[in-house]
């Protein structure tokens, strides 16, 4: 998938993922501002080089719960736990939403 | 477990009766609604003298299965008025299952006042006085309390803090944990306040001669307690260092924080500039740094295995306070828009010392503070507010009167509550789910009543989507294998390994069997849980609620919650519809 990059998201990350901020400090925001136009979740994180077994599934996009297959596009907040940090009552939400990194392959 | 201890705060009586045929493979939860179903007239005065308090450990508490040492506690809920079942994790009730005790059932009243502490061995209960011990902090008091009865090997001790001998609504019940600190507790709905009413200041538990817990089919127990113990050490959140053993339920601060969802400022708005100060990182790291030490967390009780308690430290790598749950850290953090995690571990403290229940503590700190009696965010003055409230002055006893009643006093229309008991830890506008269940809780607001509410019904858009049998069936279903969770003396968190590893599941139902001899099966599970929901609505019902009571805040429907801007807008005809 071609993808532009003319707008910028904001990555915030957390856990072992904050190594791939600048601020990797887990008492503070760890964020990372990411040339973007659109794209899904899962080229993102590709693109970051955070790897996919790390992640779990406490994704959120916007502040609601996402899966690696949702597209995010200029100026999205995406938040990303990884799988040690999936404690959200998965439930509450969707199930189609609820990926596991593991399942996508 | 074969009898029932009854003890009269009115003679100074106490008694052992066989468990009634009717109560046959009852425990925990069950059998506290039961108990108070059959026994406490609904209208009763929950601080006079025709409320009971009902101790009962649950089916597997005492046993070798795995993260099973948990206790109910039931009663009339002076801050609802409803029925109530608090549950906290302690060695407390195990010693209770070994010397075959299902439950204490504490009733009456004394006449002169006084309090006193009953003292439980195989023999029965003895009263004495304890007047002297009242008015004290309990972390300062604990070990003069074990010292004097055996050490923590011998006993555990129960008690009411200083709120519940005042008869506060927020006064929560206190047990010990594995270091004897004072810090575990059956937390909501203010049971202290029912215990304090009767004038009992401790409950301590000697099992000196006990047997072990009795199992009727060893084999069928071993089974299912294998496969339990496998699902949780294999679940990504239940494992040795897994989510809950790394970071605590205070791993959800950042979680819910990113979710839009995590109340501030009395439930103004869903994220908090401070969240990553109070949460479960901040903990994890603070500690490094402060002791030298990476400290995964620990056990709350004998036998757990998931091991999600924590502990915080001063500056100089002393222990602060033990345990800051998500809960707490949220209710006299965020909620209060304090974001210093150092003022937050004192008051919390404080609630374990003063014998308070964190989030309704939370919860009135936040409508005080609109109501002007200080800024959100003034950790200093909030830790001043809570020694006024163990203290007992005049405005400690409206702060600990809860937070509707702080509302009323200081004309504060937002105070976010059900059925009289502030809200957890989840905003129910941006998390929908949740509010369904707060609605509906035979407990008010409360968060652990059922884990879940079937995710097809809301999402977090705000967009209703009509609910249809199916789905209103799968969330009863889901309040009623919490409920049954409940009665087996297993913590609640089991239910993220076990809802998601079915063997886990199976293993929970033949670890039952295997101590009961039946032959339950997953379909038991929902008929058990449904059984208890409706002892639990039947007394609400007679107590006088009806389903006005299951609505949430009228500011709700009106404030768009940021970042979402989503206020609560399910209809009351869809709320109706999971118990209806």
């Amino acid at each position: 998938m071609q993808v532009q990059e003319s707008g910028m998201i904001f990555v915030h990350l957390y856990g072992k993922l904050r190594r791939f901020a600048a601020d990797s400090d887990p008492r503070s925001e760890s964020v990372l501002v990411v040339p973007w136009t659109r794209g899904t979740v899962a080229d993102l994180v590709g693109r970051l080089g955070i790897p996919r077994g790390e992640l779990g599934s406490n994704i959120f996009l916007n502040g609601r719960y996402a899966a690696l297959d949702s597209t995010v596009s200029d100026s999205d907040r995406l938040g990303l736990f990884p799988d040690d940090m999936q404690l959200l009552y998965k439930w509450y939400f969707d199930p189609e939403l609820v990926t596991d990194a593991k399942s996508e392959g | 477990m074969d009898r029932i201890l009854r003890i009269n705060m009115t003679d100074r009586t106490a008694a052992f009766e066989p468990v009634p045929e009717k109560y046959q493979h009852r425990a925990g939860r069950w059998l506290t609604s039961s108990i108070v179903h059959d026994e406490v007239p609904a209208t009763c005065h929950p601080l006079g003298p025709n409320n009971k308090i009902v101790f009962s450990p649950g089916i597997v508490t005492g046993t070798a299965s795995p993260t099973s040492s948990r206790i109910s506690v039931g009663g009339k809920s002076p801050l609802t008025g409803g029925i109530k079942e608090a549950n906290a994790g302690t060695g407390w009730g195990r010693r209770l299952a070994s010397l075959g005790i299902r439950a204490i059932v504490v009733e009456g009243q004394p006449k002169d006042g006084g309090f006193w502490l009953l003292k439980v061995t195989k023999d029965g209960a003895s009263f004495e006085p304890a007047d002297d011990w009242t008015g004290k902090r309990l972390s300062e008091i604990y070990p003069d309390i074990f010292a004097k009865h055996g050490g923590k090997d011998a006993v555990d001790v129960c008690s009411v803090g200083a709120a519940g001998e005042q008869r506060m609504a927020s006064a929560g019940i206190c047990f010990n944990d594995q270091e004897g600190r004072p810090s575990r507790y059956a937390g909501r709905g203010g049971l202290g306040a029912v215990l304090g009413s009767k004038g009992v200041k401790f409950i301590v538990v000697d099992n000196t001669g006990a047997e072990s817990v009795p199992i009727t089919d060893q084999a069928v127990f071993d089974g299912g307690r294998k496969k339990m113990a496998s699902a949780l050490t294999e679940h990504a959140i239940t494992k040795p260092e897994g989510a809950l053993n790394s970071y605590g339920t205070a791993v959800l601060v950042n979680i819910i924080n990113e979710a839009g969802a995590l109340p501030t400022n009395n439930f103004r708005k869903g994220r908090f500039e401070g969240a990553a100060k109070i949460a479960g990182e901040a903990i994890f790291e603070g500690n490094k740094e402060r002791t030298g030490e990476t400290h995964y967390n620990h056990a709350c009780s004998p036998g757990c295995i998931i091991r999600c308690s924590n502990t915080w430290h001063r500056p100089d790598g002393s222990v602060h306070t033990s345990c800051l749950e998500y809960e707490s850290a949220w209710a006299l953090g965020a909620n209060c828009g304090i974001d210093d995690l150092d003022q937050v571990a004192e008051l919390n403290q404080l609630c374990n010392d003063y014998g308070l229940d964190t989030i309704e503590i939370g919860g009135a700190l936040a409508v005080a503070m609109e109501g002007g009696v200080a800024e959100f965010g003034d950790g200093a003055r909030a830790i001043e507010l809570l020694h006024e409230i163990g203290k007992a002055t005049p405005l400690g006893k409206i702060l600990g009167a809860g937070a509707l009643v702080t509302g009323k006093t200081f004309g504060v229309a937002r105070v976010p509550h059900v059925k009289g008991q502030n809200m957890p830890a989840y905003e129910p506008r941006a998390i929908k789910g949740i509010g369904m269940t707060y609605a509906v809780s035979t407990m008010g607001a409360d968060h652990t009543s059922g884990y879940t509410i079937a995710p097809e019904i809301l999402g977090v858009s705000g967009k209703l989507d009509p609910l249809n049998p199916d789905k209103a069936e799968l969330a009863r279903n889901f309040q009623y294998a919490t409920a049954f969770i409940d009665t087996t003396g297993h913590c609640l968190f089991i239910a993220f390994a076990i809802l998601d590893i079915a063997s886990g599941f199976e293993g929970m139902v033949e670890e039952c069997n295997g101590v009961l001899g039946t032959d339950w099966t997953a379909d038991d599970v929902g008929r058990i849980g449904k059984e208890i929901l409706e002892l639990e609505l039947d007394f609400n019902r007679r107590a006088g609620f009806t389903k006005l009571d299951d609505r949430l805040p009228e500011f709700m429907t009106l404030e768009p919650l940021p970042p979402h801007d989503v206020v609560w807008d399910v209809p009351d005809r869809e709320i109706d519809r999971v118990f209806g």
